[in-house]
């Protein structure tokens, strides 16, 4: 019965056969193409977690000697997990970050746009204004966590501003040591919220904001019906890669305080250069690494979507 | 509503004037156009009447009020951008409502005359939806429409009609009117179309390089252009402008144009010519409609012979380009009698004939 179906059918079905032949060949030889790209990929994403995830799960440290591929033999079944979420030091560690966070990252957001709003008219020295306000940016974190060291030492120079006595100490103090971090990284990192949401508030078109003022909208009125809404993209960007890099923070503490006094203000990123460096507990570290890498991803991915659909 | 008085205003950008010393008054309820090739300052004119240019020398008035220490936002001035400015982020309600909202003027009031509006404005079934989804047609009517609705003293319109197509242009032209008439409005509006500024306009002021050429009704404007710019600029097609020598041989006074060709001057035009001894090279000016074929119908009428070049239709006439020596003339062959390579003879009447001054571009005599 279906042989008897008209020629041209057959015929366009065997250019169809034709066609998607050639496409799967394309695709087969753009997988080749690929394939090294991929491997390359696997190699340095791929296999660097699948390893982190299988000594985890191991008491694998440098003292027993054995070597990594072996790290089975002292497989624990996750007890590791376990002593993390049990373990106090991590979650002083992990409060602490997001202290830094919660703190650092909202006032570097409005330093960061009010400063941007400031400069979007032109002004005499506008130019020379805006390189020394990214300036900070662009100093190694480990040099900004040196001046501030300086800075805040009972005889440096902030006391002697201050008129406070050399004994009233910032780094060392259980409270204000963790101001004082929270202080170099407002410092340093207002600059990069300032570059993007200046570059934002430059993306709203001139026009409309004259337009809203010709219509007798305050400068207020207009930011936060013109200027505020159309910056959004611009926000969220700004402030999931702060909160993002704030987990990284590092450099500052380990020089500023070395996580001190105590722990008082070690964070997620000093505890765990402890761990692998004072306690050799490498397994551990590789839990604690993964367990806030997958953690952050699920918070970022969860904020960046919040946030789009408001 | 406002009178606006526009005295000896100059505008500098460093050591460029890109306006000079420019007066106009406009009565209340006017509808005034600012007309004059790109870059003529007349943008800029209409920048420092709104107050978002400084004016450099000068002062500007509303009803005799100076507002240049009032902030923008409190002028109450209507703009209509180039490009609308429409907030393309927010429905066309709340473009729609913005410059009632931002007055705190109650939910309401705000929403009766924002249906009012759009109503008026014919882009009430498109309230709820995002301005940005709007056609380039209501764009132009939602930002007139969000400016009208704050009721400013005085509504200025940038080209407003230069990015729409060409049949809906000819529509808002006749609205743009309408609407002026009901909101009773004093409208200025800047355009480099005279056709534009010729239909609307109550009265025309023509700039060039920043300096006002003329000012007045768009009728004066045409028959009686006080210089060579403005009768160059000022109808379609363009007037007839020859340049040349004044000659005066045996009593008849003849202008050498530069093409190869003369004019011997009569009448009116003539005297003209002569009425300032100190002008020696002029510029003479005919529009092609007043020129004529056929018999002499005037004693004083100028007498040519020229060769018809090209014949090209426009609507129900057609336009003969006549070629005298290296000089062309355009004439409406108005008695379709002109077939192309004729040698014809043609008439300026005199009294039709405009006299310049080459070197000012001043015009000579009058009407």
């Amino acid at each position: 019965m279906t042989d008897q179906t008209a020629p041209e059918i057959s015929n366009t079905h065997a250019k169809a056969g034709y066609w998607t032949r050639v496409a799967r060949d394309g695709q087969k030889m753009g997988f080749w193409f690929v394939l090294p790209t991929l491997l390359l990929l696997v190699f340095i994403v791929v296999f660097p977690l699948l390893m982190q995830l299988y000594l985890s799960f191991t008491w694998w440290t440098p003292l027993e000697g054995i070597p990594w591929y072996q790290a089975w033999e002292v497989f624990n079944w996750g007890e590791n997990y376990w002593y993390m979420v049990t373990d106090p030091r991590f979650w002083g560690a992990l409060w602490r970050t997001v202290l830094i966070m919660i703190v650092a990252v909202p006032a570097q957001f409005f330093l960061g746009m009010a400063l941007a709003y400031l400069f979007i008219d032109q002004f005499p020295g506008r130019k020379l204004f805006y390189s020394i306000m990214l300036t900070p940016m662009m100093i190694v974190p480990a040099v900004v966590g040196l001046m501030f060291f300086l800075l805040f030492q009972g005889t440096g120079p902030i006391n002697d501003h201050l008129g406070l006595p050399p004994e009233f100490s910032w780094l060392t103090d259980v409270n204000r040591a963790m101001i004082s971090v929270i202080i170099a990284d407002i410092w340093q990192w207002t600059p990069l919220m300032f570059l993007i949401l200046l570059a934002g508030m430059l993306g709203v078109p001139s026009d409309q904001l004259l337009a809203a003022r010709l219509l007798g909208g305050s400068n207020w009125q207009n930011f936060f019906k013109i200027i505020l809404p159309r910056m959004k993209t611009v926000i969220i960007i700004a402030l999931v890669l702060r909160a993002v890099e704030c987990f990284k923070i590092f450099d500052l503490v380990f020089i500023m305080t070395n996580g001190g006094p105590g722990v008082q203000t070690e964070t997620i990123s000093v505890f765990l250069y402890n761990q692998t460096f004072g306690e050799l507990e490498w397994a551990y570290v590789a839990t604690m690494g993964l367990s806030i890498l997958i953690a952050l991803s699920i918070l970022a991915m969860k904020g960046l979507s919040y946030m789009a659909k408001k | 509503m406002s009178s606006i008085q526009i005295q000896n205003v100059t505008k500098r950008f460093g050591d460029f004037t890109a306006v000079d010393d420019i007066s106009i008054d406009i009565e209340e309820g006017e509808f005034v156009a600012l007309l004059g090739p790109s870059g003529c300052g007349k943008t800029t004119t209409m920048n420092m009447i709104a107050g978002l240019e400084d004016v450099t020398e000068g002062a500007i008035r509303f009803d005799g009020q100076d507002l240049s220490r009032i902030r923008i936002q409190d002028r109450n001035i209507g703009f209509v951008f180039q490009n609308y400015a429409i907030f393309t982020h927010l429905s066309v309600y709340k473009n729609l409502s913005y410059g009632l909202e931002v007055k705190k003027v109650d939910r309401s009031e705000i929403d009766r005359r924002v249906r009012a509006m759009a109503d008026r404005m014919s882009i009430a079934h498109r309230l709820d939806q995002p301005a940005s989804s709007l056609s380039v047609n209501e764009m132009q009517k939602l930002a007139i429409g969000r400016s009208a609705i704050v009721e400013p003293r005085i509504f200025l319109l940038d080209e407003p009609l230069s990015n729409l197509d060409a049949g809906f242009r000819a529509y808002m032209r006749a609205e743009l009117k309408v609407l002026q008439h009901e909101f009773g409005q004093t409208m200025i509006y800047v355009t480099h179309d005279q056709i534009e500024a010729m239909s609307l306009a109550d009265k025309i002021a023509i700039i060039d390089q920043g300096k006002l050429m003329q000012y007045g009704a768009p009728l004066d404007i045409y028959n009686d252009p006080q210089n060579r710019f403005v009768a160059n600029f000022v109808g379609s097609p363009r007037m007839n402008l020859v340049d040349g020598e004044l000659r005066e041989e045996r009593g008849e006074l003849h202008l050498m144009l530069h093409g190869g060709a003369e004019i011997p001057l009569a009448g009116k035009v003539r005297a003209d010519f002569t009425s300032d001894a100190r002008v020696h090279s002029g510029s003479f000016g005919i529009r092609p409609q007043d020129i004529y074929f056929g018999d002499r119908r005037g004693p004083t009428d100028i007498t040519m012979h020229g060769k018809v070049e090209v014949l090209e239709r426009v609507g129900p006439k057609r336009l003969a380009y006549l070629q005298v020596q290296e000089t062309m003339f355009l004439a409406f062959d108005d008695q379709a009698q002109l077939e192309v390579g004729d040698d014809v003879p043609f008439f300026l009447p005199s009294d039709a004939s405009m006299a310049f001054d080459l070197d000012s571009g001043r015009r000579l005599g009058g009407r």
